[in-house]
């Protein structure tokens, strides 16, 4: 592993104490199609988030909210601009400590689920735990404390072909939950699911922001939205506007 | 609220706990993924299997024949070594030079070594006739069989024991007796239900009387070694060839002893034959140790042979591994972008592919080496064969070796995918 994580000394230095758990200052995503054809997915996005905030990123397709929500959970890093997470510059870390930081800081729940499908939903949970090193008793226990929380306690040795799409996604839930991250990253997480069942899936949302999880939500759509207390409008790769709801 | 920047001791012993947990679940799931598709399993490891049966095979049968060899052929009895007019296992260009300059060792020569080798356990002599001879008893014939003149002394130093009667004695010796000693082959041949000690059979027209009978012997390499006739060596002297081509062999007490020993029977030879200094012995010393080690050159051709098949098989063998592994990565790319966003490094990808390579390539090791011992079982009935234990190591580790390395390329690609790319591919 490289060297230690630091933010540069031209920036103002952000310690957890601070309460600010994530911030962005101009974030630029370019992609290169080749033959001088450049696609600005993210033209210079800054905003702050707050610890124990529930935020949504709202936005059309081509908004570049999925290129944000691929930065902000370090599947990938900027062209341009910083990005700090939980007091350390990430925007210019490695692949390695990329994985470390998805690992520890990131609570993924996806559209699709992605549960592993040949293993059980208990073996699904442990899996961030195994890649953080956590002996077995301990990867045990903690698994079993997560699917708790998310009421599949009963389930834990099923399959995901042994699950109803809604018990699929709050295995993910939990999955995201198990290795105690800063915050809780969820793409479009009803965007298979039928109305009642995602309904279910929101007031799960909502319980985690009653305990003081960060949650950060990437939606078109403005019901799903409407959950959050607060509404980030994404355009043309741009904030277009800064919406405090409740 | 996680610590961000761990120590990097920390980190490093979370890595390599992480890592073997990581090695023990690819474990688990390359055993899984062998048995959920077994034929294709089997066909994935045919190479391997192939390669690593022929090596342990091969290995075995040569195993086999050099203990067989040790125990029939290179025992020339206890401590003795054979003074011949060649070197038996030298190579074809030497033997041609021996042709032309070696001389055939003599029945005076036996007389010189034997009045003046010091402190010798037992010296004697013996010549066969060249080319089968015919025998006869009342109207039976007995074809191809050996025929040798030899020294009483020969049948304590040699392979034949006395079954029933007696070998020769000095007297006989003296006094050319025209007298035989019969192998089993012929005892069973002519005389199955009568005593044969006085009768009297003819060999190549010739009358002698049966004396004796050895114990039978057995088959080497397919010859019956009970089909001979032996006659003392005055006697074959009188009746066959006045000056015969003789076989020298000396018994020393022990092995330190024989290495002395042979070394004064050559120095004498030498001398008596005026052989100069500075060249070569012009006749043979042969011992076991010279016999093992031209018989470990012959199969260690045959073992160089056989290491070229199996680097072929195996080659072939881990280019399908690997090409079943690619297969595999691209099926799972979805997964492996599951894997990645939730932490796991390149470096676990990679080891996780790698260890699914490395098992599968085992497997098909282990498969080999099970075939390997029933053949080896089946050749043993009809010729020899025995599975030496290093083999089975060998196999092994040569096995898991080749799955490791064609599996680097595979899990190599796995391990760079780009989570997101992943993550975006159907299952």
């Amino acid at each position: 592993m490289a060297s230690q994580v630091a933010p540069s000394s031209i920036q103002e230095r952000i310690a957890p104490s601070d309460g600010i758990i994530i911030k962005t200052h101009d974030l630029w995503k370019t992609y290169d199609m080749g033959e001088a054809i450049a696609v600005q997915a993210l033209c210079g996005v800054s905003f702050e988030i707050e610890r124990g905030e529930y935020v949504a990123i709202m936005g059309p397709s081509g908004s570049g909210k999925s290129t944000l929500m691929n930065l902000i959970g370090c599947l990938d890093t900027p062209t341009r601009g910083k990005y700090w997470l939980n007091g350390n510059l990430v925007s210019e870390l490695s692949d390695d400590e990329l994985a470390y930081i998805r690992n520890k800081e990131i609570g993924f729940v996806f559209q699709t689920f992605n549960l592993l499908a040949r293993a059980s939903a208990l073996h699904n949970v442990e899996l961030p735990l195994i890649y953080s090193g956590v002996t077995a008793a301990e990867r045990q226990e903690r698994a079993e404390e997560a699917l708790r929380k998310v009421e599949l306690a009963d389930r834990m040795h099923h399959k995901p072909n042994e699950l109803s799409g809604g018990q699929r996604q709050r295995v993910a839930v939990a999955r995201a939950l198990v290795n105690d991250p800063s915050i809780i990253l969820a793409d479009e997480p009803t965007g298979n699911l039928d109305s009642a069942t995602g309904e279910e899936i929101m007031k799960l949302f909502d319980r985690l922001h009653e305990s003081r999880n960060t949650i950060v939500l990437v939606t078109h759509e403005h019901d799903i939205a409407a959950h959050a207390h607060r509404i980030l409008h994404i355009r043309d790769g741009k904030i277009d506007r800064d919406e405090r709801v409740q | 609220m996680a610590d961000f920047s761990p120590t990097r001791s920390r980190r490093k012993r979370r890595g390599l706990y992480s890592a073997w947990v990581t090695s023990r679940e690819a474990f688990w799931l390359a055993l899984e993924a062998l048995r959920s598709h077994k034929l294709r399993s089997l066909l994935t490891l045919l190479g391997v299997v192939i390669a690593t049966t022929t090596l342990i095979s091969v290995m075995s049968v040569v195993n086999g024949m050099n203990l067989y060899f040790q125990e029939r052929i290179a025992n020339l009895g206890a401590n003795v070594f054979i003074i011949h007019q060649f070197q038996w296992a030298q190579g074809y260009e030497s033997f041609l030079k021996a042709r032309r300059r070696n001389k055939p060792v003599r029945m005076e020569e036996y007389e010189f070594l034997k009045e003046n080798l010091p402190n010798y356990k037992n010296i004697c002599a013996d010549s066969r006739m060249d080319g089968e001879s015919d025998v006869r008893y009342q109207g039976h014939t007995m074809y191809d069989v050996r025929l040798e003149g030899t020294t009483p002394s020969f049948i304590d130093m040699r392979e034949e024991r006395v079954g029933i009667g007696r070998y020769f004695t000095d007297s006989d010796y003296q006094h050319s007796a025209m007298v035989c000693f019969i192998g089993q082959d012929l005892a069973d041949e002519f005389f199955p239900n009568v005593d044969p000690l006085g009768k009297e059979i003819n060999v190549r027209g010739t009358a002698f009387r049966v004396v004796g009978v050895a114990e039978k012997i057995g088959t080497t390499f397919g010859q019956s070694a009970d089909k001979f006739v032996e006659i003392p060596l005055t006697t074959y002297q009188k009746v066959f060839i006045a000056r015969p081509q003789i076989a020298l062999s000396v018994q020393a007490w022990n092995p330190q002893q024989m290495m002395v020993l042979e070394d004064e029977a050559r120095a004498l030879l030498r001398a008596r034959r005026h052989v100069p200094y500075n060249e070569d012995d012009d006749f043979g010393i042969n011992a076991s140790d010279t016999l093992m080690s031209a018989w470990d050159r012959l199969t260690g051709s045959v073992f160089a042979v056989t290491i070229a098949i199996v680097a072929v098989f195996m080659v072939v063998g881990g280019i399908v591994i690997m090409n079943i592994m690619l297969a595999s990565v691209t099926e799972r790319t979805h997964e492996i972008g599951i894997r990645k966003s939730l932490g796991a490094r390149r470096r676990d990808i990679l080891m996780q592919f790698l260890i699914e390579s490395a098992v599968t390539a085992a497997t098909g090791g282990l498969l080999g080496v099970f075939f390997a011992a029933i053949i080896s079982r089946i050749v043993d009935i009809f010729f020899t064969s025995s599975v030496p234990a290093h083999a089975v190591i060998i196999g092994l580790a040569l096995s898991t070796t080749v799955g490791l390395f064609f599996g680097i390329y595979p899990a190599s690609k796995a391990a760079r995918l780009d989570p997101i790319e992943a993550l975006r591919t159907e299952t």
